[in-house]
């Protein structure tokens, strides 16, 4: 099919041949074109003229839990998406997660920085971080280390990212401005990878069902140091009891439509 | 926001009586220049789709189209990669589901 649209000026997206389509989305091209739009001009992910708030003493403690924790979850993500640049089953993916590397490793760097605007060093992060999200991070890497694609791509892509997804926009809606704008950008980026991670995982479910049995024992593994997680962060974040409901729902629709009981 | 306007649809088309968008910016940057005008950011639950518009369930952004949306129809949403079809729900509203 042709890009062009003859009748009406331009390029009409949704006639991309599928195919053409998988290998556009996969691409560096597309990563850099994307991020540039974003991205640019900003600096350390927030734009240099934007104001700091002043904050209480108990709003900066518990915008400090909260990033250290954001910090465990990014590292997480990065060390998982690097292991699983080896094992991933064809070029398209190992491209695909080489910018997620790049996308992690940005995050990672823009809330160490923000930590570091608050007065607090990266030495802090593991200590304040939650011992649940710490025991998620170890057991993520364990099972790149076994090399379950399946699994990991499951436990990261759809678990984690998901999770982040959701928490981050709701926090973005309350958060100081700075923190507001450092969020907005990273939101962006998780769009490409929770629709990376339900997409594979789609295709690979729709080839070989007998695997969604396997993941549900993964997720019955995972799920309370990821509901754990999120309980402690909406605690510290004042999320109220519909915001938690919503930022669970956003988690479960996912799961839900792969279908991983 | 830029409103998208409604073009006649030309004759001869298989598109019938479709209406036909020609879309404007909408201020989204999340996926290369020329791709931008097919998606917008959502405004949450009040926000009306248009009927070249479909919500994707997976990044919440709205895909749009150049033609009237139809159940069946095929719609990429790029912020997120998947590749989606357009479903008519019980309560009549159009929705996309994720076609793996």
């Amino acid at each position: 099919m042709s890009l062009h649209d003859e009748r009406l000026p331009g390029v009409e997206i949704h006639d991309l041949d599928p195919e053409a389509f998988y290998e556009q989305v996969h691409s560096f091209e597309f990563w850099f074109e994307s991020v540039e739009g974003y991205l640019s001009g900003l600096s350390w992910g927030h734009r240099e003229q934007t104001v700091e708030q002043e904050m209480s003493d108990e709003e900066r403690e518990q915008l400090v839990g909260v990033l250290c924790n954001y910090c465990v979850g990014e590292t997480a993500a990065l060390e998982t998406s690097s292991g699983l640049i080896a094992i991933a089953p064809n070029r398209a993916s190992k491209v695909f997660l080489a910018t997620q590397v790049a996308d992690e490793g940005r995050h990672l760097e823009v809330f160490l920085h923000r930590l570091g605007d608050l007065g607090v060093g990266e030495a802090e992060v593991e200590r304040r971080a939650s011992p649940s999200l710490l025991r998620f991070k170890k057991r993520l890497l364990e099972l790149v280390d076994s090399r379950d694609w399946e699994a990991a791509i499951f436990g990261q892509n759809v678990i984690l990212e998901s999770l982040e997804f959701a928490v981050f926009r709701n926090h973005s809606r309350d958060a100081d401005p700075v923190t507001a704008e450092v969020l907005e950008g990273v939101i962006k980026d998780e769009r490409r990878h929770i629709g990376f991670g339900e997409n594979e995982l789609g295709r690979c479910l729709a080839s070989a069902p007998q695997t969604r049995a396997r993941l549900g024992q993964v997720r019955k593994e995972l799920d309370h140091y990821v509901l754990d997680t999120l309980e402690e962060t909406a605690r510290h974040l004042g999320f109220p009891r519909d915001e938690q409901d919503e930022v669970g729902r956003l988690y479960r629709e996912s799961v839900g439509r792969l279908g991983i009981a | 926001m830029m409103a998208d306007t409604p073009q006649p649809a030309p004759d001869g088309t298989d598109d019938g009586e479709r209406q036909r968008f020609v879309l404007g910016d909408t201020g989204f940057d999340e996926v290369p220049k020329k791709y931008r005008r097919f998606y917008r950011k959502w405004e949450g639950p009040g926000d009306v789709l248009a009927p070249n518009e479909v919500l994707c369930p997976v990044c919440k952004v709205v895909i749009r189209s150049t033609r009237e949306l139809r159940p069946g129809d095929r719609v990429y949403c790029m912020p997120c990669m998947s590749r989606l079809v357009v479903m008519r729900t019980d309560a009549g509203t159009l929705e996309a589901r994720v076609a793996y």
